[in-house]
């Protein structure tokens, strides 16, 4: 019999015709690879998150394959010397081996916490690009709590990674959850030791911490994360208003080749900006700190940042106490209820339901795809920038003893700035932003009236000095123009509307345009089907 | 405000006008002591009868710089100066040998500076407070650590000393202003604190840790300042403070950047 | 949502890019402008810009060996000092971040600088709610309600709730069942390692080795961690138990004394001595930051600073309690010892604490 021969260039396509005979995924595919995404430099911080995410898989993949979260103790015997005899847990002895005595075991754990850390981060910012252009507004609001949610289970899962090598931090931290915990009223007690499996620390409770954060809580944050990703798909990108954009369509590149090569490029970037900081700043010293020890602590315990700000809140919180008597017991409302639970409580609470707040304020209860400008709606701004002083304020109290050691304040002067500064700046906070939009807006409009500043000054007849203002469009007698706002950019400097020589935008800067070719608005205004070749083909 | 092991820490400008006046003081102080000694040298030589060599070169020292404070007799000025009687020569030379004492001024605490004396004078100083009242020295020797074990010194230095110091002697805040220095310092002057227990440090006595545990804990304090960090830049060996300015000044802002290149028109 | 038929409306004349238009077209998107970054091939700028993408791919490469060679070469483990032990992550990091920054950097200039400029337009047209969809997925439900007829048999409806409801507690039993620990028996939240300390049955305060302290070992103004001197007294199964031991000069223990009996303390001193509980009353960090000229006691975690000369009652930051006194007394043989548990409960507050 004569062997047939295989045509390997014929290959591909044979075999994507096998595939689609069995799936028929030929037009799901292409409406894929067709997808239009907008472009913007802020639409790509939920991405940094959603990588750094990756990054955590894996790198906490390879941790896992060397760690034992037992609280077995045992006496340290690696190659750490200042440790050396010292009895230890098995959690923290491993924790210590990944760091010293694995091959390139201390890169990979100081990755899998700087990924923790900017994942927290870039979650944090993607959720200030969102909240500040109302892109959570109808029809987004469901993933608007997907995203909250996954601010709180990240929150969830990065204390629990924080607590697992039972270092004297993450001890320390631990017996603050169970304060926590037992705080809490009527059933706070109930709570912390079944936690804990008994009293605090016990020996079940890295155990319990260990599969919540390797098997519970990262299958949460994916399941949510794909959730997430299939709304935005489902829902396609907002976009900026613009030249041919509508709150119809959606104007961009196709997700192939441009849109996906940009990301695959874009996780390279975040993938090794994580590596550099694993490499290059040493973060969770583990070895520094010893074994936790219910009786030792250290100046400067604090937990990551993104748990900071409770922290914060703690250091803040007057010493008040509510004790009362009934049924011939006493009971207690300690002070780390209010700051721990009860404002946690509402900061979930309340970002979840903001964009029905909102829209009940309003009274939108339209779809919208296209995005709005901080300024143009300032009382959202200026809430969103009270929100954020409030956080800072409590995040810088949750480092005060570091601030008040390195800049010689006085530790408790730092704690009453906080307790005055929580309650003052979130309203300056408003009131200033809410100036700032208003003026923002009103420029804006002066603009489209009167024209750009030229820096021009002419002399009248009369003596008077004015500047020559160049209108946006054809002008009136008294040189003012009938432009309406169009929710974008307004040009403001002469060269952004081509005096001077026309420029492109470049990273810092405008870069001149190679002469020779012609400048093109962003957008063809052609929705109708013209023609337009690659120019290689041939006709 | 990284610099862990930094010389002492510069004083706020808000306070150099204090500190201007305190160096005044001093100076005036200085100045009415050396006259007192010219003017009362029979009295000098009266009671320094049966001290040592040393003993009578410090109290010269002393009588000049530090009794007007502390009185002529070591005893105290109410108000002023607490009694130097059975502090002993290690109070003194951690105190004068680190530029504590002479005090600069009123302030929280005193802190580390440029000594006024060397620490030979200091000693000297030294010699005549344990002849006038007794009380704990350091033992001879620069070095006081090659004897110590570095693993027993840890656990000693977590139980003992990091809740004020830090875990990686980096310093830390107290209340009201006052705050535990990042021990940047010899041998003798840790022992020195130890023993005698400077400002609002509690006083470890040799009774309490021997000169042995003692010697751990310098071992263990002296290994940590001159260990490279093996996990790159130690940023301040100061916990998740500075980790949280790295990954939004470096990390995030690193990222942003790379965003608007990314979005931005080729 | 294509009327086509399959295969059958494609002009057979159509190539390259008029199928890759038609079936974006098909998509609901429309590529208004698709030009190619150099319409003539082979320029000098391009063949510039195909030299710095290649040259980053490269340098990508050349750091992924430089990081296999450095993974191999350079020593693990721990010695003290500078040595090349610890280079090994920071080298290990920057080549790992210079092989991925190379990739990256080269496929987003390729992106950027080779690939056509592109502008599409997609259509929203999917996401306008469609009313006739509606009512007849309305209709569907609403039979499939209907096929129930749960409205019409009263008896399967109730059977169905109150035979399912159970269901929902038994899947919920197991986990609250196993992890439900009660934390009243035995009564861990009032008693340490201390319990069971009389008069007549001290328990002894000792080091973390174990070994037990005589008054004088600790120096006056000085304050040493002491634990219940009973099996594993000192382990973290004792979390609660730890002391501050703390030798007062004699002015400021007078001053104590004094203020004892205001708090009833009264008696729980051995002389100059004092035992605070070391768990701080608001959030449970050991309390441990002693200012011996002062007399306070400050907490690392949230700032609580107590008075030791008056009975550590709180005088600054979140704390609202007292740190529990133990009642101390020297015993024949001169060793400090308890001569009972915490009157009161130690560290953070909780409902039931009177």
């Amino acid at each position: 019999m004569k062997r047939r021969k295989v045509d390997v260039a014929a290959l591909p396509a044979a075999t994507a015709r096998q595939i689609d005979d069995r799936f028929q995924v030929a037009t799901p595919l292409r409406r894929m690879f067709n997808k239009v995404f907008p472009d913007h430099w802020s639409f790509l911080l939920g991405e940094i998150a959603l990588y750094s995410f990756i990054v955590l898989l894996l790198t906490g993949t390879f941790i896992a394959l060397f760690f034992d979260p037992s609280a077995k103790e045992v006496e340290y015997s690696g190659s750490y010397t200042p440790l050396k005899g010292v009895v230890m847990s098995q959690a923290y002895n491993t924790a210590l081996n990944i760091s010293f005595d694995v091959r390139g075991g201390l890169v990979m754990r100081q990755m899998h916490h700087w990924a923790a850390l900017l994942f927290m981060a870039a979650i944090i910012v993607h959720m200030f690009r969102v909240f500040f252009t109302g892109a959570f507004r109808k029809p987004r609001e469901a993933n608007w709590i997907v995203g909250v949610s996954l601010f709180w289970l990240g929150f969830l899962e990065g204390f629990c990674g924080y607590g697992l090598p039972d270092d004297a931090l993450s001890g320390t931290g631990l017996r603050i959850a169970s304060a926590i915990t037992l705080s809490i009223p009527v059933v706070g007690t109930w709570v912390t030791t079944s936690l804990f499996g008994g009293e605090f620390p016990g020996d079940v409770i890295l155990d319990r911490m260990y599969i919540a954060h390797v098997l519970l809580v990262p299958a949460i944050i994916l399941g949510l994360i794909t959730v997430h990703m299939a709304l935005l798909v489902k829902q396609k990108h907002t976009q900026w208003p613009g030249p041919g954009r509508t709150n119809h369509n959606v104007v961009g590149v196709r997700m192939f080749p441009g849109f996906a090569a940009k990301g695959g490029g874009f996780f390279m970037i975040v993938f090794s900006v994580i590596a550099f900081l694993g490499g290059l700043f040493q973060i969770n010293p583990i070895w520094l700190f010893g074994p936790y020890k219910a009786s030792v602590v250290s100046a400067a315990s604090q937990p990551d940042w993104y748990v900071m700000f409770l922290d914060g809140s703690t250091r803040l919180m007057p010493a008040w106490e509510l004790r009362w008597h009934m049924f011939g017991h006493g009971y207690t409302l300690p002070p780390i209820l209010w700051p721990t639970v009860v404002l946690p409580g509402i900061l979930t609470v309340l970002p979840l339901f903001y964009p029905f707040i909102e829209a009940r304020f309003t009274r939108d209860k339209t779809a919208h795809h296209l995005l709005q400008r901080p300024r143009d709606v300032p009382t959202r701004s200026a809430l969103g920038a009270m929100a954020i002083t409030f956080y800072m304020v409590l995040f810088l109290s949750g480092g005060n003893d570091v601030i008040a050691d390195k800049f010689n304040i006085s530790l408790n002067a730092t704690t009453w700035f906080g307790r005055i500064g929580i309650l003052v700046l979130p309203p300056l906070a408003y009131y200033v932003t809410h100036r700032i939009c208003l003026g923002l807006q009103q420029h804006d409009r002066e603009v489209l009236v009167h024209g750009i500043e030229t820096g021009i000054l002419r002399r009248s007849v009369d003596g008077r000095f004015y500047e020559v203002h160049q209108p946006l469009a054809a002008a009136d007698d008294h040189g003012h123009a009938e432009l309406d706002y169009a929710g974008w950019v307004v040009p403001k400097k002469m060269n952004r509307v081509g005096a001077l020589m026309p420029s492109v935008r470049g990273f810092f800067r405008p870069i001149e345009q190679p002469p020779g070719q012609p400048t093109e608005a962003p957008v063809s205004p052609a929705p109708d089907r013209e023609e337009i070749g690659t120019g290689t083909r041939q006709r | 405000m990284f610099s862990r092991f930094g010389p002492a820490r510069r004083p706020p400008s808000r306070l150099r006008r204090r500190l201007a006046a305190g160096a005044r003081l001093v100076a005036a102080l200085t100045l009415v002591g050396g006259l007192y000694t010219a003017f009362a040298p029979a009295a000098v030589a009266e009671d320094s009868s049966g001290l040592s060599p040393a003993a009578q070169q410090g109290k010269g020292y002393f009588d000049q710089t530090c009794a007007s404070c502390h009185g002529s007799n070591a005893q105290g000025v109410p108000g002023k100066g607490p009694s130097l009687i059975g502090v002993g020569s290690a109070a003194v030379e951690f105190q004068v040998g680190s530029g504590r004492m002479p005090l600069a001024g009123q302030a929280a605490q005193a802190e580390k500076k440029k000594a006024l004396y060397n620490l030979d004078q200091a000693r000297d100083i030294g010699a005549y407070i344990e002849a006038v009242g007794g009380g704990p020295q350091i033992p001879e020797g620069d070095d006081l650590h090659s004897k110590g074990d570095a693993a027993r010194g840890g656990e000693l230095f977590r139980v003992n000393c990091a809740a004020c110091h830090q875990f990686a002697a980096a310093g830390g805040a107290l209340s009201s202003g006052k705050f535990a220095p990042a021990i940047a310092a010899t041998d003798r002057e840790i022992y020195g604190a130890m023993l005698s227990g400077p400002q609002n440090m509690p006083v470890f006595g040799d009774n309490q840790l021997t000169p042995q545990d003692k010697a751990d804990i310098i071992a263990y304090i002296q290994n940590l300042r001159s260990d490279q960090d093996p996990g790159g830049w130690g940023i301040g060996r100061l916990g998740p403070v500075p980790e949280a300015l790295v990954i939004f000044l470096v990390g995030l802002v690193a990222l942003i950047f790379a965003t608007l290149w990314i979005a931005g028109k080729s | 949502m294509s009327t086509h038929e399959p295969g059958a409306d494609l002009d057979p004349g159509m190539t390259g890019f008029d199928l890759v238009r038609e079936g974006a077209r098909r998509d609901g998107v429309e590529i208004v402008h698709y030009a190619p970054k150099f319409p003539v091939p082979g320029t000098r700028r391009e063949r510039r810009i195909e030299r710095t993408i290649a040259s980053m791919f490269l340098l990508a490469g050349a750091a992924a060996t430089a990081f296999v060679v450095i993974y191999i070469v350079l020593p693990v483990g721990y010695s003290p000092g500078y040595n090349s032990h610890k280079w090994m992550t920071p080298l290990l990091g920057l080549t790992l971040g210079l092989t991925l920054l190379g990739i990256g950097m080269a496929i987003i200039t390729w992106q950027k600088k080779l690939f056509p400029d592109e502008i599409a337009v997609q259509s929203r047209h999917d996401q306008i709610p469609n009313e006739a969809e509606r009512t007849l997925t309305g209709a569907t439900m609403l039979n499939m309600v209907e096929e129930l007829g749960i409205k019409r048999r009263p008896l399967l409806r109730r059977a169905a709730l109150a035979g399912l409801a159970p269901v929902g507690i038994l899947a919920a039993a197991p986990i609250i069942g196993g992890l439900l620990k009660d934390p009243h028996h035995p009564d861990i939240l009032f008693h340490t390692g201390f319990a069971g300390a009389t008069k007549d049955n001290p328990i002894r305060l000792v080091r973390d080795d174990g070994s037990p302290i005589r008054p004088e070992e600790v120096s006056v103004g000085g304050q040493m961690t002491a634990y219940p001197g009973i099996p594993d007294g000192s382990s973290v199964k004792y979390a609660d138990s730890s002391a501050l031991l703390i030798r007062l000069r004699a002015d400021d223990a007078l001053t104590l004394q004094v203020n004892l009996h205001s708090r009833g303390n009264e008696g729980r001193m051995a002389g100059d001595l004092v035992a605070y509980s070391k768990i701080c009353t608001h959030a449970g960090c050991p309390a441990s930051l002693y200012e011996q000229q002062t007399n306070r006691l400050l907490c690392p975690c949230h700032q609580s600073q107590f008075l030791i000369t008056n009975n550590a009652e709180p005088i600054f930051g979140p704390a609202t309690r007292k740190l529990p006194m133990l009642p101390i007394s020297v015993d024949d043989e001169g060793y400090v010892v308890a001569v009972s548990d915490y009157t009161e409960p130690v560290g953070p507050g909780f409902w039931e604490r009177p």
